[in-house]
């Protein structure tokens, strides 16, 4: 009898551990629940293909979705990953964790968004624009505001440590150069820049004029606009020889050894869809399609529109963790 | 021998579930390449941005242990030993805040004094500038901690002062006033409660990181997270971890030199029933007045900005539609993570009671080291042991989760357990030994049901802690298990404040219901067991 028991619970155990049915599809996000959850439901009610996910918690900075897919390198649990920006799929990508999916739906996507192996496709984009109070007569339209004397004390920007401001960060390192960026950063920190914990508080800031303007995205400044706040949005170094508004799609990843390979490519052509795009611009996330001819709410410009900073995100990623020390040293720390 | 074989089996279970996964991770921390290295540790504590959020949490701990026990001692001399009106009333209504995810208090406070909250509303945003001021930073994080933490200082010194001899006070009595009796007979016997307490709330506030981390005050469990969640170095993180195990090991080894033989074996007075109550005469209507005055305060000004942010079917439909087989998960776990933390804390309980095993005492420290731990540590030790392709059938399903609730709320059943069994006299057990059962049939029908009460009471712990857990939950659920608390956290980023506040009214009332429903219907039963 117990022999029979010990055999049943074997049995048990390696079917659990063992089986991996493919009309189901495990996703890790960093989009925030609120706008990708509805969109992996209608996925589930046009495949049939039931998800399951991981939602990181960007308000706790909490270990999320990007941690376990390193933890589980050897071990894979997700089918796709849906970062929220390229940044952290390159870091997959670097570490061996994503695998190469070219999607057909992806075909019209502009290649400075998609990762040229396959390795990440980008869509529905977050721009890093300033939002600037009402009250400011003459609107800065640079992020070099940050070091002009005449917004002294005036400006926000979000703690560089953490985020798409990191991002925007190592960006202009690769752009500029290391030098002439922190000689920016310095210049930013002379001119008494104050630092908040996350966008939307910078944007909270502004919206309540404890600042005139700040760097936030895109989407935090359209949320304040909705809500009739007192904010303007504008994108920042659109000039002839300006360097461009940084854009900071979504990105979709087929993870390396995924258990269900076949839903996770229908998954990623799902949102690489035009449709996908339209629902993620018009809801509350307010993000840029990136399929040209999508249709965008009113306070967005189209992406054909923007002046879009052309960076490499695999080396904005690089730079990003080598200069951690430069940055965590700007903050004090 | 089955005793003995039993209990070693369960001892060694209890080493599975809560030591292996924090031995792994710090043996995988000390391996880079294949081979020994300490290089993580080598940045330990160097930078001096380490030692200021060590200093932060000192502070923040210290402030927290000061203030509760300043509160909670006094607060519990008045609902244990007074006359004071609705003393069980008041009791219940001060425990609330412990049974709750700490975070939602934090979140309550906001919605009410907030740059945007009810009160900016209604006298203008400028003129909440520096309450809002207040409440990001030290101040609001040892107010929102000291109303959770309240319960403990006031709960163990009523524990306390029901074990003392009423002899000895009436002797007291009859040289001098209560004044006196309370300052020369009292006090120093419930001291010990005192002190245990302070340490269980100083340890508490040290491993917190929910509440720090939304009122943007930096403390040190900050560091191994930031290493863990925005750099990604799970070694490094290991490494920020060690000085938080390094001061819950101290302040434990404390506990067990100087405390422990007198907080093991709490048994009521035999006198209970003619346990003696100090009149309050006068004061008695300004006692319960200011007593009243801080369970609005501290209690049920948090719950009704709850409601009044979440007020519509609106927010609540739209809570449950998104939640609500969340809800449902968590219920489930909560009660299987119940229902094991009773069985093994009930036999940890008995080990450490009977001193069955030479090993007793490391068994208990263990139970309360793992309790201790912030559960950061706990969930990258659960990760680092327990994802591997021939361990999937715990990784990937909730097993991962009821694991670490075992790992780390056994010692409240376990101690609940110690308390209630050592008040069941020895010769019951023996007398059933004699008549030839079997050890097994002795702890299930001698054993088991006499100390019913005990078993129900931890099981109410154990499925409140189970439910309420988020630290590590959030590091370990696998996919499309995520409990209630989880989606509230995750929810948060960019989820509507009415949202919230409906998902964390739906939360308080999972939580409470159960509790309040074996109150009410099992009777005076439960009631005591409680008590």
């Amino acid at each position: 009898m117990l022999s029979r028991s010990i055999y049943f619970i074997l049995i048990v155990l390696l079917f659990v551990s063992c089986s991996a049915p493919q009309d189901q599809i495990v996703v890790y996000v960093s989009e925030d629940q609120v706008f990708s959850e509805p969109i992996l439901k209608d996925f589930e009610r046009a495949t049939g293909i039931k998800v399951k996910a991981v939602y990181d918690t960007e308000e706790a900075k909490s270990t999320g979705a990007m941690n376990r897919l390193i933890a589980e390198k050897d071990n894979p649990q997700a089918d796709v990953y849906w970062a929220n920006e390229p940044i952290r799929a390159e870091v997959l990508k670097q570490k061996g964790i994503s695998t190469s999916y070219v999607s057909p739906k992806a075909k019209d996507i502009p290649p400075v968004f998609k990762d040229p192996g396959g390795y990440w496709t980008g869509f529905s984009a977050r721009a890093r624009v300033l939002i600037v109070n009402n009250s400011v007569k003459e609107k800065p339209k640079t992020i070099l505001a940050y070091t002009d004397p005449r917004w002294k004390g005036k400006s926000v920007i979000t703690n560089p440590l953490f985020g798409t401001t990191t991002s925007e960060i190592a960006a202009l390192f690769t752009i500029w150069g290391d030098e002439q960026a922190k000689e920016f950063m310095t210049a930013m920190r002379n001119n008494d820049v104050a630092i908040s914990t996350n966008n939307g508080e910078s944007a909270d800031f502004v919206a309540t004029r404890q600042y005139d303007f700040s760097l936030v995205d895109s989407d935090d400044a359209v949320n304040r606009m909705r809500q009739e706040k007192p904010v303007t949005m504008v994108y920042p170094d659109q000039g002839e020889n300006d360097i461009g508004c940084l854009i900071v799609p979504n990105a979709a990843v087929l993870i390396k050894g995924a258990p269900h390979p076949e839903a996770a490519g229908k998954l990623i052509d799902y949102l690489l869809s035009r449709e996908t795009e339209k629902k993620l611009a018009f809801a509350d996330c307010a993000q840029i399609p990136l399929h040209p001819g999508v249709q965008t709410p009113p306070e967005l410009k189209p992406i054909k529109d923007i002046k879009v900073m052309q960076v490499n995100y695999a080396e904005v990623a690089r730079k990003m963790v080598e200069i951690q020390p430069f940055l965590k040293a700007w903050m004090g720390l | 021998m089955a005793r003995r074989i039993f209990l070693t089996f369960t001892v060694i279970l209890l080493f599975a579930i809560g030591i292996l996964p924090v031995l792994s991770m710090l043996i995988k921390s000390m391996i880079v390449d294949g081979h020994f290295s300490l290089a993580s540790y080598g940045g330990l504590l160097t930078s001096s941005h380490q030692w200021t959020l060590m200093g932060h949490s000192l502070v923040l701990s210290s402030l927290v242990t000061a203030l509760t026990v300043a509160v909670g001692m006094p607060l519990g001399v008045l609902l244990g030993k007074t006359d004071l009106p609705f003393r069980r009333f008041f009791t219940i209504l001060f425990v609330v805040p412990l049974l709750i995810p700490p975070y939602i208090i934090a979140v309550s406070w906001f919605d009410l004094l907030g740059r945007q909250g009810l009160l900016a509303h209604l006298v203008g945003v400028s003129a909440t500038g520096t309450i809002t001021h207040f409440l990001f930073g030290l101040p609001g994080c040892v107010a929102v901690l000291f109303s959770i933490f309240l319960p403990i200082p006031m709960l163990l010194t009523m524990i306390f002062l029901r074990t003392i001899n009423p002899g000895l006070e009436e002797a007291g009595r009859l040289v001098s006033g209560w004044r006196g009796v309370m300052k020369g007979i009292t006090i120093p016997l419930i001291l010990p409660g005192v002190l245990l307490s302070a340490i269980l709330v100083f340890l508490l506030s040290f491993g917190e990181f929910s509440v720090p981390n939304f009122l943007r005050y930096d403390v040190f469990p900050v560091e191994s997270f930031t290493q863990f969640s925005a750099f990604y170095n799970f070694k490094a993180a290991t490494a920020a971890a060690v000085p938080l195990a390094a001061v819950t090991l101290i302040l434990l080894l404390a506990e067990a030199a100087f405390l422990r033989e007198r907080t093991y074996q709490l048994r009521p007075s035999p006198e209970l029933k003619r346990l003696p109550l100090v009149k309050l005469g006068a004061y008695r209507k300004w006692l319960f007045v200011s007593v009243a005055t801080a369970g609005l305060m501290i209690v049920i000004v948090p719950i009704v900005i709850l409601v009044i942010q979440s007020a519509g079917l609106n927010a609540y439909a739209e809570a449950l539609n998104r939640a609500g087989d969340s809800l449902l998960r968590s219920l489930v776990y909560a009660v299987i993570g119940a229902t094991l933390l009773t069985v093994l804390g009930f036999v940890t309980g008995y080990l450490i009671q009977t001193k069955a095993l030479r090993y007793w005492r490391s068994v208990d420290s263990l139970t309360i080291f793992l309790f201790a731990l912030p559960s950061t540590v706990i969930g990258i030790g659960l990760i680092s042991l327990w994802n591997t392709p021939w361990t999937n059938f715990i990784y990937s399903t909730p097993a991962i989760i009821i694991l670490g609730y075992l790992a780390k709320y056994t010692a409240l059943t376990s101690r609940i357990s110690v308390t209630q069994l050592a008040q069941i006299p020895p010769s019951m057990e023996e007398a059933a030994q004699v008549a030839g059962a079997g050890w097994f049939r002795r702890m299930a029908f001698i054993v088991a049901p006499l100390a019913r009460r005990g078993l129900l009471a931890g099981w109410l712990v154990g499925y409140i802690f189970s439910l309420r857990d988020t630290g590590i939950t959030m590091l370990v659920y696998p996919a499309g298990h995520e409990t209630l608390p989880v989606r509230i956290f995750t929810l948060m980023a960019n989820g509507s404040p009415e949202l919230i506040a409906a998902l964390c009214m739906v939360m308080i009332t999972a939580t409470l219901l159960p509790v309040s429903i074996f109150w009410m219907i099992p009777g005076i039963m439960t009631r005591k067991a409680i008590r």
